[in-house]
């Protein structure tokens, strides 16, 4: 497995940097958000769980403060879901690509490149609004 | 290239509701976010939408996880072990979170 490791990271392996193109950026990318989210979505379940029981101590206290992420006045916590949302961005509108692709939609080069631009512009804009209209309503930002 | 899982009905399966749940987790997620900030919804449609998502979030994350796992090589023996563990944490995981969202489920 090392080797194997080796193989892919050294010179000509395809994920060298240098040879890294925008196509397996996306591939690469994709599947570090998507084990972030895994992580986040076990520890969202747990927050909002403990908040729902009224568990108290100082663990509960800071997991209760996940419990509504934009209502929450803790900056730290604000500022995990507003990375968290841009990753789920990602994620999601690259996971359009990927089934546009595999739906044979968008096959050619040139069309391919410019859905995935087009897909990372209305996730940043629907990203956006979220924070445009989501941050007021966070106590005093 | 990347060795693949080999070609199975369950992997071909796998793939397929691996697509289904991205696009519905698109919709859903965005109907929960909007909840989450701006929306006022009845407590059943809210613990609907709660185990609806947490059924499609549970089986699109795990079954990532199992791609990633199987994408290393990790021999017949590894691919069942990964499958059933990954299943059991499945399980678990959404009666977990139905038992979460169960004042919802009850107060609605």
């Amino acid at each position: 497995m090392t080797r194997r490791i080796a193989q892919i990271l050294g010179r000509g392996g395809e994920l060298n940097p240098r040879n890294m193109r925008l196509g397996i950026w996306a591939w690469l990318i994709q599947r570090i958000s998507g084990l972030a989210l895994v992580v986040f979505v076990v520890a969202h379940v747990v927050a909002i769980s403990q908040a729902n029981f009224a568990l108290s101590g100082p663990l509960f206290t800071m997991l209760d403060g996940l419990r509504n992420p934009f209502w929450s006045v803790d900056r730290t916590v604000l500022a995990i879901d507003l990375i968290m949302l841009g990753i789920i961005a990602f994620h999601g509108m690259n996971g359009i690509r990927i089934v546009l692709f595999d739906m044979g939609i968008g096959v050619g080069l040139r069309s391919h490149k410019a859905i995935f631009w087009i897909l990372a512009v209305i996730g940043i804009i629907v990203s956006g609004l979220v924070i445009f209209y989501g941050l007021p309503l966070v106590g005093g930002i | 290239m990347m060795q693949l899982a080999r070609p199975s009905p369950t992997n071909t399966w796998l793939w397929l509701f691996q697509r289904i749940t991205a696009v519905l987790l698109v919709v859903v997620l965005g109907v929960h976010l909007w909840l989450a900030n701006f929306g006022q919804a009845a407590a059943s449609l809210r613990a609907m939408l709660g185990v609806v998502l947490l059924g499609l979030a549970l089986f699109h994350g795990l079954n990532g996880v199992r791609t990633v796992l199987l994408d290393l090589d990790i021999g017949t023996q590894g691919r069942k072990f990964v499958t059933m563990i990954l299943l059991l944490v499945g399980v678990a995981s959404l009666l977990f979170g139905i038992h979460g969202l169960w004042p919802l489920i009850v107060g609605g």
